[in-house]
């Protein structure tokens, strides 16, 4: 799988962000070694789409979403946001694009500063921004809490422990609203709700979406709600790519080894459905010394010779499906 | 002897604490002890005695002589009474009065030094926890010389040099040759306090670095200069404060040892230190003189240590209520 | 496997709890995070407790194993183990069945494994201090059980530390921790929350594995009713310290008739659905357990509460199953009927009226 390769990517003035082989490596101590966290990655989101971003953890999802916001910068590869290249852009004028790309992360206590109050949190974009005057942020600020659902009078006076989790990632959300950015990253930002304060976020999510016209970035490890969020998704796995394709058909004709496991590991609620075994898994391999050809070789059941000596490259399998795997799974039309 | 006692009260909470089960509208802050009262009074008393005793008529000046039945009472002739509270000591001077006197200098020195050492280290540890790299490196190697030389040797070293400068030889341009001697020792105390505030400001910096809200400031575009101030350093607040009040009590401490190795502030003004040093070898005839003093240096030693502590439990439950 | 466990009958009643009610003395006044709770659970069965965060599903399974503290705790109810009382017991006798008899394996696997201590160290503990195994006999079965878990090459990582293994992996030493001395009945506590899927369904899978090898109980703690659909026998649903409904799974999900467990059961994504299916959520957040709404608990955020909802506190009453039993005045029926029309209830609380507009 993973493949690399750019036969899914639409044309360049198509796309609102396009990232072309884009390559992470973090050192590993000062062994020499270094951690493959990201290894030549395609992918592009047009304007207004949500493109979801699904795999395992440690497949290099957050890195990709931080390296976009050049957080850091990308050992190699292109970013092109808008028109810009953000690879080669200076510090001062990187930190004026950032505002154009926001984040949500997954934990929603960590991404709150504890010792300050929510309202203050939410502010803060406005004030290094020195965006209007003091009343005009003070009301954009206010109007923002509200369209989330956060009491802003509460808000003033609460500091983020005041509050619960789904109620700090809708916190979260309304910083990252607050300077009107085109585009949102959400890193995982139900992962650490229960279900029904999921279902609420994830909401909140496709009505801001519809009426501030965002282009989301949707990170998740569980297919179920990446497809319930995302028009298109992008299947990682070991800092690769192996399929891309529409939700709906990515869900209808799952192609890669690597998709269809992930569809068999979503907890289904209804006990007549009997979740597959699983035991065959194993454990995905370390990024500092990943496998030769087709990085899912060592657990994926169809694996032959080639998969270990060529890597399989990202192609069109029709109806803007792409996958990368030599033996991909075959769906009667 | 260094300043910290226990690091692992004061660590942030690690990043994957649960969700709060329930969102809290007022949650009622942990029960602060009684124990920690009493210290607080206990500190506040001696403080407002220290400030006010020229003003306070049961505190005699330090030099004043007691004189019981109109006699003199030198040489240790009065012991603790109504007259004098905690007897008088060879020179025929209140103990209690003294005593307080004492509170002065030794808070005014410790106070000082814990100000300066959390200045100089507090900085010391932003910078190298969260530029790292280079500056990390170097800030990190001055501390552990720091600390790796016995810090009462090194202000013994110190004083003993300095004071050589200053007093024996007057004419010579010594590098803290204006400054009085109690500014030499609150100095000197302070070296001991830099180190190990750098060391534990680094290490939570380096934490609250790697939390979630300063990559969000950072994506809002906040430079470093605002992540620090504004994000990063509330955060130390609460830790550093109870470092603070535990490194006051080892630097009082190291005062009074100083002093009573004879290295201590000019002559006339007296420290519990000093009174102790003058004193102890006529312990058998006269023990108050000696015990007093002592009692005193080790309460209010106490007493900050349970503020210290009291202040990381305290801000430790909150945390990890987050 | 034949190590030196004692024999135990094969079925019947393992636990039985009446009336529990657990509550926490705070500044604010008593929280009642458990209220009166009844349930029963045969030997070698699984018992899933499903409910939202501060349901108090954590403080019944903690009650259950006299794992609270004592002080500023108020207790009331009977637990029995085996038939006997167990919930009057001292701490000191409690530890005859801790590891022994009930073991419990957390959310979070990183922070309940000792970071300073070898997985092997740990694992032999037990085995050495409950079952008085010699430390060759105890490392040979330490190996053993965490090849049980399936975990590779186990005779090396006796050696790693935590740190060293994935979050799977740890998971999987704790579970084998738990199972050193053999129990009668595991508690999980939202084992899988902290995982990925791909994980979560590995270690369910070993769950249940374990748990038909040593014929063991197992309460399965999770707000997920997905997770717990395929892996229990029987399901207890809690919101706001009590029992709203509980039924064996089978029957639960095909006769669910309390408007809770419908309502989390709808706000779970679900794969076949097209992408872009409006999510269920309920709106609101459950009570606050110092003074919860009178009369039915659920009502300030039930789509179909009434005033009956809001003045009398509905029982818990049998369904048409024997086993099936809910506490609702207005109970759902699956496959459409005769609900009074929905009112409107659900703006009660202030995001309900402020994401209600935008539904
Ligand atoms: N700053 C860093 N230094 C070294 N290694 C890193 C760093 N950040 C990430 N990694 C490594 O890069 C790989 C990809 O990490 P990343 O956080 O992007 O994964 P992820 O897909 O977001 O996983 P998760 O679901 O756990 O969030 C991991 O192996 C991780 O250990
Ligand atoms: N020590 C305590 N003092 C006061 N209240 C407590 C204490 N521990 C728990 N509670 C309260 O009891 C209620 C039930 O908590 P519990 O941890 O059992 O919930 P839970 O269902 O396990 O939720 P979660 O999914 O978040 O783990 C919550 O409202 C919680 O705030
Ligand atoms: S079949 Fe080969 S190429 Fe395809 S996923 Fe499996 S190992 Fe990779
Ligand atoms: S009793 Fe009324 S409020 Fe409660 S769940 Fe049933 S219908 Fe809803
Ligand atoms: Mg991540
Ligand atoms: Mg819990």
């Amino acid at each position: 799988m993973a493949g690399t390769g750019t036969a899914h990517l639409h044309t360049a003035d198509e796309a609102l962000l396009r990232l072309e082989n884009l390559v992470v490596e973090f050192p590993v101590g000062r062994t020499g070694l270094k951690v493959n966290a990201v290894s030549g990655i395609s992918l592009d989101v047009i304007p207004g789409e949500t493109l979801g971003l699904v795999g395992e953890s440690g497949c290099g999802k957050s890195t990709t979403g931080r390296a976009i916001m050049q957080l850091p910068r990308p050992t190699s590869g292109s970013i092109i946001f808008d028109g810009n290249e953000l690879t080669k852009m200076s510090g001062d004028s990187m930190r004026k694009v950032r505002t154009n790309i926001q984040m949500i992360f997954q934990d929603p206590i960590s991404s709150l500063n504890p010792r300050r109050k929510v309202r203050d949190i939410v502010m803060e974009p406005l004030m290094i921004w020195e965006v209007g005057t003091k009343a005009e942020r003070a009301a954009k600020v206010d109007a923002t809490l509200e369209e989330v659902g956060i009491d802003p009078k509460r808000a003033a006076e609460s500091q983020p422990h005041q509050f619960s989790g789904g109620q700090c990632q809708r916190i979260s959300i309304a910083r990252a609203l607050v300077l009107d950015p085109k585009m949102i990253i959400c890193d995982e930002p139900v992962s650490a709700l229960d279900v029904s304060v999921q279902a609420q976020v994830l909401n909140l999510l496709e009505d801001l979406k519809a009426k501030r016209n965002l282009t989301l970035i949707f990170i998740a490890h569980d297919l179920a709600v990446v497809k319930n969020i995302s028009d298109r998704v992008a299947v990682m796995y070991l800092g690769k790519v192996c399929e891309v394709a529409k939700s709906d058909d990515l869900y209808a004709r799952p192609t890669h080894p690597y998709t269809d496991l992930l569809l068999k590991s979503i907890p289904v609620p209804d006990p007549t459905v009997k979740v597959l075994a699983t035991k065959i898994l194993g454990e995905i391999p370390s990024p500092v010394l990943p496998p030769s050809g087709c990085r899912f070789r060592t657990r994926c059941p169809f694996a032959t010779d080639i998969c270990a000596k060529e890597e399989p490259q990202l192609r069109d399998i029709g109806g803007e499906h792409f996958i990368a795997c030599h033996h991909p799974i075959e769906h009667l039309a | 002897m260094t300043l910290i006692t226990d690091t692992t009260s004061m660590t942030p909470t690690p990043l994957d604490v649960p969700p709060a089960a329930e969102p809290l509208p007022k949650r009622s802050r942990s029960k602060i002890h009684v124990g920690f009262w009493i210290a607080l009074a206990w500190v506040a008393a001696l403080l407002l005695m220290a400030i006010f005793a020229d003003q306070l008529s049961f505190i005699r000046l330090p030099t004043a002589a007691v004189k019981n039945h109109g006699r003199s009472t030198a040489g240790y002739k009065l012991g603790p009474g109504w007259n004098a509270w905690f007897g008088v000591d060879s020179t025929g001077r209140d103990v209690f009065s003294k005593v307080i006197y004492g509170a002065r200098t030794t808070l005014k020195v410790g106070l000082w030094s814990t100000v300066i050492g959390l200045l100089v280290g507090t900085f010391m540890g932003l910078i190298a926890g969260y530029f790292k790299g280079t500056y990390d490196r170097v800030i990190s190697i001055v501390v552990d010389i720091m600390l790796a030389v016995p810090p009462l040797v090194l202000a013994i070293i110190i004083v003993y040099r300095v004071g050589d400068l200053q007093q024996d030889r007057p004419g010579n341009p010594g590098i803290l040759k204006w400054f009085t001697r109690t500014e030499q020792i609150t100095v000197v105390l302070s070296l001991l306090a830099i180190a190990p505030l750098a060391r534990i400001v680094r290490a939570l910096t380096m934490s609250l670095a790697q939390r979630d809200f300063v990559l969000a400031a950072r994506s809002v575009g906040a430079k470093n200069f605002r992540i620090i101030t504004r994000e990063i350093l509330p955060n130390l607040i609460p830790a550093m404060m109870s470092v603070a009040f535990t490194g006051l009590a080892l630097l009082i401490s190291a005062e009074a040892a100083l002093a009573f190795l004879g290295f201590s502030v000019e002559t006339g003004t007296p420290t519990w230190g000093k009174m102790i040093n003058a004193s102890y070898r006529d312990m058998d005839k006269a023990w108050w003189a000696t015990l007093f003093p002592s009692l005193v240096l080790f309460l209010t030693v106490l007493a900050f240590n349970v503020i210290g502590d009291r202040i990381a439990r305290h801000y430790d439950i909150r945390e990890a209520a987050l | 496997m034949s190590r030196n466990y004692p024999t135990r009958p094969e079925t019947g009643v393992l636990l039985d709890v009446e009336d529990l009610a657990t509550g926490f003395k705070t500044g604010r006044g008593l929280v009642r995070a458990v209220d009166g709770v009844s349930l029963k659970l045969d030997r070698g069965k699984a018992l899933g407790i499903v409910g939202e965060s501060g349901s108090g599903k954590t403080i019944l399974s903690r009650s259950i194993m006299g794992l609270l503290p004592r002080r500023g705790v108020v207790r009331a109810g009977e637990v029995r183990f085996e038939g006997a009382r167990i919930d009057q017991l001292t701490i000191k006798q409690m530890r005859q069945y801790w590891g022994k008899e009930m073991a419990m394996i957390f959310q979070d696997p990183m922070t309940s494994l000792n970071p300073l201590m070898k997985i092997g160290a740990q694992i032999t503990e037990p085995l050495k201090t409950h079952l008085g195994m010699g430390r060759e006999t105890a490392s040979d079965t330490a190996e053993k059980l965490l090849v049980d878990v399936g975990i590779p090459e186990a005779h090396r990582r006796l050696n790693q530390y935590p740190h060293e293994l994935s979050g799977g992996m740890r998971q999987r030493v704790m579970i084998a921790i738990a199972m050193a001395c053999g129990p009668t009945m595991l508690f999980a506590d939202e084992p899988t929350t902290a995982l990925d899927v791909t994980v979560q369904a590995q270690i369910l899978d070993l769950l249940e594995e374990q748990r038909r090898d040593r014929n063991m109980s197992l309460i399965l703690v999770t707000h997920d009713l997905g997770v717990v659909a395929g892996h229990t026998d029987e399901i207890v649903v809690m919101y706001a310290g009590k029992i709203v409904e509980k039924a064996p799974t089978g029957v639960l999900f095909s006769q669910m008739r309390h408007p809770y467990t419908e309502a989390l059961l709808a706000s779970i994504p679900k794969i076949e659905q097209p992408s872009h299916t409006r999510l269920h959520a309920i709106a609101g957040r459950p009570p606050d357990l110092v003074n919860p709404p009178t009369g039915c608990r659920f009502a300030p955020r039930c789509q179909y509460a009434q005033d009956r909802c809001r003045q009398q506190e509905p029982p818990l009453t049998a369904g048409d199953h024997p086993e099936h039993a809910y506490a609702c005045w207005f109970p759902v029926v699956t496959g459409g009927f005769d609900r009074p029309a929905a009112t409107d209830a659900t703006t009660d609380s202030n995001v309900a009226v402020t994401i209600g507009g935008l539904r």
